[in-house]
């Protein structure tokens, strides 16, 4: 366990270490001077006084010193300040993350309660009128775009039925009711967006799963059907899907942005937006790092436990071929 | 060998849309952006068949000059993405070793960088236009083709005869180029046709959030998110983008899943 865990770590971190770099490039290769932009366009200032700030901020430095500088502030939780609002950056988006955190907690529930009912159901019986209705909807899911739904969603629950708010956010804090009512639409936008790829990973595994011996044994039993599926089929499957789900939380983690602000939630997708449009990039780059970082962490995570359920995932590719 | 059928409902529907936004200019009844063409937030009628937005501008005829932009674009960045992919995939996959570990790794690296975020980034600093967006959608799509295309790269390098090709002493740039390129571009097509629908569903996205083609030109994204700005005045107007789109990005996914059934199941009829 302890190999199978230095390995997988060290794997994540060159990951993640590349993607800092790749963050922090696309932002320098990108036009528009931070310290011009810190200024603001109505504001005049001679050429010395615009080398001077340039310096203050480090900007006549090598690349490379640059980076380190920037990789060693971040470690220790400076991720800069705003242009804009001359807030630290971590502080903007230590702000706003429970609200992403919540979104996409809730988006998750409702993608594996989902996952959980249809994917059996469709395996009950291959090929039958429910599986394939369950596969024109994942299909039709995987091409509807996010925030179509969320259109769809508030057309039929806002403006029709008028059951649902479409906008806004009230903080946990204040009132868990009215909290929870304005994660309703946001959240099953999402946990739709998010179903259709965990119901065909879960549903091709259990069909895999279903062909091994020991499902026959069970059936040589005379075991009834829904036994077989929920007690020998669904959890062997479970472990594949596993690591489909860290995957899926961390491409939710970075989906919600449009979510967020298609429902007016001030998460850190919206900061990530009301940021580009000031162009405030130091903003957005801590925005990227969070996410990032969260990514890489979750898909770890996952990866981690599917270990712990299963030894065999422990093995190398070379190990494997050996056993 | 045999075909299950010649004709395929997704191709039919691609051609359509393709011809269909090729054809804007003799098919739309109206100006696109011509002004007070009919009352403002008209529901679909005789005359506006998809009725009119807020400015009273005919909204079929945005829609069918709107798919031209979409189209445009979708097409450009998967080209990109095929291009930037398919070499990227076939250096690592024709020359392994630590230039395959250090490619798959920037692959893997680009994958973990939110691509709403990256895009939110370089569109803000340069401006949408139609050549930033598909240079940034497809810069976006590349590394998954990448994967795709040193998986099949990898998987065809194995097989009997390339083993016997490189016997007989052909030169190894002929051999990827003659004998292997061709043996992979079905999965390349199922590739593209994935990428295609991606890029309509990423330029969607990227409008919807502000950071599409600029008024009074419009794609696709650019009218759903004017729609929905009205959605309490008309549902007409976000509507009918909206299922542009939706019907645009399922033809390409379908078609993409045609390919790769017929593909498995020529293979598995050997």
């Amino acid at each position: 366990m302890g190999k199978f865990l230095l390995r997988r770590a060290t794997s994540s971190l060159i990951v993640l270490s590349m993607s800092v770099v790749l963050v922090f490039m696309s932002i320098r290769i990108l036009p528009g001077d931070p310290v011009l932009a810190k200024l603001g366009a109505a504001t005049e200032v001679t050429p010395a006084a615009l080398k001077a700030l340039r310096e203050e901020a480090g900007l006549n430095r090598p690349l490379l010193v640059q980076l380190f500088s920037w990789i060693n502030r971040a470690l220790n939780g400076d991720l800069g300040v705003s242009y804009f609002s001359q807030f630290p950056v971590t502080r903007l988006v230590a702000e706003r993350i429970p609200v992403t955190l919540e979104l996409t907690f809730f988006i998750i529930l409702i993608a594996v309660v989902f996952s959980l009912i249809l994917a059996p159901l469709s395996t009950l019986k291959p090929g039958s009128i429910v599986d394939r209705v369950i596969g024109y909807f994942t299909s039709l899911g995987l091409s509807i775009p996010g925030f179509v739904i969320g259109i769809i969603f508030i057309l039929i629950f806002s403006l029709q039925l008028q059951w649902l708010p479409s906008r806004g956010y009230v903080p946990l804090s204040q009132s868990v009711g009215d909290n929870l009512r304005l994660m309703i639409l946001p959240s099953i936008t999402g946990g739709l967006t998010a179903t259709p790829y965990l119901v065909r990973y879960l549903r091709a595994s259990m069909l895999e799963i279903k062909q091994s011996p020991f499902v026959r044994t069970a059936e040589g039993k005379g075991l009834s059907n829904w036994r077989i599926l929920f007690r020998h089929i669904l959890p062997n499957s479970l472990v594949p899907t596993l690591t489909m789900l860290g995957l899926i939380v961390g491409y939710t983690l970075s989906g919600v942005v449009v979510i967020e602000y298609m429902f007016g939630l001030p998460g850190i997708g919206s900061l990530a937006i009301e940021s580009s449009f000031k162009r405030d990039y130091v903003v957005i780059q801590g925005v990227a790092l969070t996410i990032i970082s969260f990514f890489i962490l979750t898909t770890f995570l996952f990866d981690v436990l599917c270990g712990l359920v299963d030894p065999r995932l422990r093995l190398t590719k070379e190990q494997k071929s050996e056993v | 060998m045999k075909f299950k059928s010649r004709f395929s409902f997704s191709g039919f529907l691609i051609l359509l849309i393709l011809g269909v936004s090729l054809a804007a200019p003799i098919l739309s009844p109206y100006d696109p952006n011509a002004i007070a063409v009919g009352e403002p937030f008209a529901g679909p009628s005789g005359k506006h068949w998809f009725g009119t937005d807020d400015l009273g501008r005919d909204l079929l005829s945005r829609i069918l000059y709107g798919g031209r932009i979409t189209i445009l674009i979708a097409i450009s960045a998967t080209a990109i993405a095929l291009i930037i992919g398919t070499l990227w995939g076939l250096t690592a996959g024709v020359r392994r070793g630590w230039i395959d570990e250090f490619l798959m790794r920037t692959a893997d690296a680009t994958m973990a960088i939110p691509q709403i975020l990256f895009a939110l980034v370089s569109i803000s600093a340069v401006g949408a236009s139609v050549i930033s967006l598909p240079i940034v959608v497809g810069i976006l799509l590349s590394p998954t083709t990448a994967r795709m295309a040193r998986s099949a790269v990898v998987t065809e390098l194995a097989s009997d005869y390339v083993v016997a090709a490189t016997a007989s002493g052909i030169k190894r740039s002929r051999l990827i180029i003659s004998e292997v390129m061709p043996n992979i571009a079905p999965q390349l097509l199922v590739q593209l046709s994935i990428n295609a629908a991606a890029a309509v569903m990423l330029e969607a996205t990227l409008s919807f959030i502000g950071l599409g083609i600029q008024p009074p030109n419009a794609s696709w994204g650019t009218l759903m998110l004017q729609g929905y700005a009205k959605i309490w005045n008309t549902y007409w107007f976000v509507f009918f983008p909206a299922a542009a789109v939706t019907i645009t990005i399922l033809a390409f996914n379908a078609y993409g899943e045609r390919i790769r059934v017929s593909m498995d199941s020529r293979r598995s009829s050997i």
